[in-house]
């Protein structure tokens, strides 16, 4: 078996010690990022993009593992202490975090987050494992038109999750269309909106882009609210609970890590989704003595472990068909672009042993999230303290010194800035920067992808036409597209009858 | 006029102090500008390298890799033609693209700013597709063409690189048209091959030889003027019969008007660098290509190369 040995030599690979070291790191620091409001994994490893590039790419994805892994659960210790999620994923572990910690309980609760937090983890890294290579094949039967429809496919997903407002989200999806024209035309060679600027040549660099839009504006709005914490509200009560039993979670665990990885895989939903979720699920089910809502440990559990089990899963379609499903996706795509590796099946032929290693740990951090996360619970909880205004422009200093080790170009620092700037007006506007960083990458995808089908056939458009995957693409769009229709014709029908019903 | 006197005499300075420090070339740290990014191959063999240079050059001064990625090179062949010539900036002068450049557009460089100093890998050409391919060798291809023209589709990793002019040569060369189909990179064209989108596949052969040896692709052959000790059985295209030498240049340059005997010093260094057993055997297991080349011979190659590339450029613009 070709998989078998790849685990064998990717296991070898990641068990040396700076690799060891790296996931150690990772994890400490992601549980760290993930704990301060307004810090997230995805703002985590983009401000580590740029100086993973002189590390071995395995040590720099160890570390991404754990950043990634640790901030999904660091996220849920302000949110049951302080009922502020420290990340977007933790928002359902306030619903029965934070009752739990008026209850005195709060020592509990973060027991059972932590350990639902590594069970979700470890279980989609398994999915990782299993469903990568086999789908990365599939994709080798991918030519020019089915990467073209995939690439739609995407654009669409993003756009049906966006929520709230349609018209800023394709605001913000169009701002990275244009971004995306940058540059060499690929098939033609000539060049685009340059203005003569040889910067500009080559495009917009995703990297650049990446770190700009994930790292400056969460540090410029921890500067702008520059949140004080009294540590009197770090209370970790005094009630033992050490008749609690672990065990007793694990049908939760269980339903919670499917609905994680199934929202992980596809593309737009993240962590936040997959908690509210599963948590709801949890209390459609609930039993008589159950308490949802009001500090049961359970509600923890269900939305802890599904924002873990996240984790790994979206990273699935980012691996094996180059297509980030979420802006986490994106910023690890980044990690493995600074170091050549080009997402695809090659990934799995070429690099085996670095990709096999990178999932490997991804298993690996969330083991390690237990007794890290048991030892440095003081740690953690003292993070909170950490004066913001101290915080914020570290972060900006450190990122414009990432930037610039990259490409040894200061241009490449101001286009950060501005682009950062320019996100951080978006989050004030309520406009999602997600869809801007999809359509980077995705844009051009489909443009290149549709040129070249049309070069292979001669201009026959029939191309796009021709075999199942291609068909079960266009299936899928036609289905995206009408879903939004359907709906609101049963609203409307919904609403006739209420009419009638009144009158 | 006293500002040029005083340019004047500062010249002056600068020349008279050059010539003591070829003497004692190389007093601090050279800095080798890669014009691509980390990881990529020319930085990975430059990587490799770089060590065995040291140990070869006099003194014990270190050698810094400096990547300056962007503009498909334009911007670290800017910056090294653009440096001191002091022999503290070198860098890899990739070809084609620090000759293609100024041909193409208005670039920040001119291929007569850089002074080649020693080539180190010159990778062929190669031709290849799936092993089960109906055109059996390049005779019977070149056939295919001529009775389908303009039909039969090759990929490269865009306009103007290496693989996409080779093709240009060969076209040419036997009178045939063929369908040019530009992608990202060459494990694109490797899986459109693989997966049967694409008949032809042009590619180097360091880059292929793996898997032809594999029996994962069928080659038609290698674009090099002399069989490659790594791929001993491929015959060449001149062997059967198509005029076609191309391939990709890696080689090291600085700016003009660097001392010559400073020139001296690094392309004897690098010699023997590309010499030495440990560096064969390491740039074996990267299928490097190696072909030394001292300053005077890679001048003649690259003035060849880029009075051939001027005339396919006048002949046929491959960038609109």
């Amino acid at each position: 078996m070709d998989i078998l040995t790849h685990l064998v030599d990717g296991f070898a690979a990641i068990f040396t010690p700076v690799v060891i070291l790296a996931m150690v790191a990772g994890t400490v620091m992601g549980v760290l990022a993930g704990a301060l409001p307004g810090l997230s994994a995805t703002m985590g490893i983009a401000v580590l993009i740029p100086f993973t590039f002189g590390m071995e790419p395995l040590v720099a994805l160890g570390l991404v593992a754990g950043i990634y892994n640790g901030a999904m659960y660091g996220g849920s210790i302000p949110a049951i202490l302080l009922r502020i999620p420290g990340t977007p994923a933790g928002i359902a572990t306030v619903f029965d975090g934070y009752p739990m910690t008026q209850q005195g309980r709060a020592r509990l609760a973060l027991r059972v987050s932590l350990y639902s937090s590594a069970f979700g983890s470890f279980v989609s890294a398994l999915c990782l494992i299993l469903l990568s290579p086999p789908l990365a094949a599939l994709a080798l039967k991918f030519g020019p038109s089915q990467f073209f429809w995939l690439a739609i496919f995407g654009m669409l997903c993003i756009t049906s999750v966006l929520g709230g407002s349609l018209s800023k989200g394709l605001i913000s999806t169009c701002a990275g269309l244009l971004m995306g024209l940058v540059g060499i035309d690929q098939i033609t060679g000539a060049e685009r909106y340059t203005f003569g600027s040889v910067h500009l040549v080559s495009g917009f660099s995703i990297i650049v882009v990446l770190t700009g839009l994930y790292a400056i504006p969460p540090a410029l709005e921890l500067a702008e609210k520059a949140l004080r914490i009294n540590s009197k509200d770090l209370n970790t009560g005094n009630r033992a609970d050490d008749g609690f039993r672990m065990r007793s979670l694990l049908p939760v665990w269980l339903r919670s890590s499917v609905i994680g990885v199934i929202v992980g895989i596809m593309p737009g939903a993240g962590g936040n989704i997959a908690a509210v979720i599963s948590w709801n699920e949890a209390r459609r089910r609930a039993k008589e003595g159950d308490c949802y809502g009001k500090g049961d440990p359970k509600g923890v559990a269900a939305a802890e472990c599904a924002n873990n089990a996240d984790t790994a899963a979206t990273l699935i379609p980012a691996l094996t068909l180059g297509v980030p499903g979420s802006a986490v996706a994106a910023v690890i795509m980044g990690v493995l672009l600074v170091h050549g590796l080009r997402p695809g099946p090659a990934l799995f032929r070429d690099t085996a042993e670095i990709t096999y290693g990178f999932m490997i740990a991804m298993g690996v951090t969330a083991l390690m999230m237990i007794p890290i996360g048991a030892l440095g619970s003081r740690l953690f909880i003292n993070a909170l303290r950490l004066p913001p205004l101290i915080l914020a422009p570290g972060i900006i200093v450190l990122t414009s010194i990432g930037v610039y080790t990259v490409g040894n170009s200061i241009v490449e620092v101001w286009i950060m800035m501005i682009v950062g700037f320019v996100g951080y007006g978006m989050e004030k506007l309520e406009i999602p920067t997600a869809p801007a960083v999809l359509a980077i990458i995705l844009g051009p995808m489909a443009e290149s992808e549709l040129r070249r089908s049309l070069l292979i056939s001669g201009n026959d458009p029939t191309i796009f036409f021709t075999g199942v995957v291609n068909w079960i693409f266009i299936l899928l769009i036609a289905l995206m597209l009408a879903l939004p229709l359907i709906r609101r014709r049963k609203a409307r029908r919904a609403v006739t009858e209420n009419q009638k019903v009144d009158t | 006029m006293t500002k040029t006197i005083f340019a004047g005499a500062l010249a002056a300075l600068a020349m008279s102090t050059g010539a003591v420090a070829a003497q004692d070339y190389p007093t601090r740290t050279i800095n080798m500008v890669i014009a691509y990014s980390a990881g990529g191959g020319t930085d990975v063999a430059a990587r490799t390298l770089v060590p065995f240079i040291e140990k070869y050059l006099p003194g014990d001064e270190t050698i810094a890799v400096i990547n300056k990625p962007g503009a498909s090179g334009e911007l670290g062949f800017a910056e090294i033609a653009k440096a001191t010539p002091d022999g503290y900036t070198i860098g890899f002068i990739n070809t084609p693209t620090s000759i293609t450049i100024p041909i193409q557009r208005e670039a920040s460089f001119a291929f007569d700013q850089l002074k080649p100093i020693a080539n180190v890998v010159f990778d062929a050409g190669s031709l290849v597709a799936l092993p089960n391919n109906d055109f059996g060798d390049l005779a019977g291809l070149v056939e295919a063409a001529k009775a389908a023209p303009g039909t039969i589709t090759y990929g490269t990793t865009g306009i103007g690189s290496d693989d996409h002019l080779s093709m240009l040569a060969l076209q040419r060369a036997a009178g045939i048209e063929l369908r040019h189909v530009p992608f990202g990179g060459s494990s694109e064209i490797r899986a459109a091959l693989l997966g049967g989108h694409i008949a032809l596949g042009s590619m180097n052969i360091g880059e292929v030889i793996d898997s032809v040896n594999e029996g994962e692709l069928a080659t038609f052959g290698q674009m090099g003027a002399d069989r490659w000790d790594g791929a001993p059985e491929v015959p060449t295209f001149q062997e059967q019969g198509f005029d076609v030498v191309s391939g990709a240049y890696r080689g090291i340059g600085a700016p003009v008007g660097l001392d010559p005997a400073i020139i001296e010093t690094l392309s004897t260094a690098i010699g023997e660098a590309v010499a030495d057993e440990e560096f064969r055997a390491a740039a074996a297991e990267q299928a490097l290509p190696l072909d030394y080349q001292n300053s005077d011979d890679f001048t003649a190659t690259l003035t060849d190369l880029q009075g051939l590339y001027q005339a396919l450029w006048d002949e046929n613009p491959w960038v609109e």
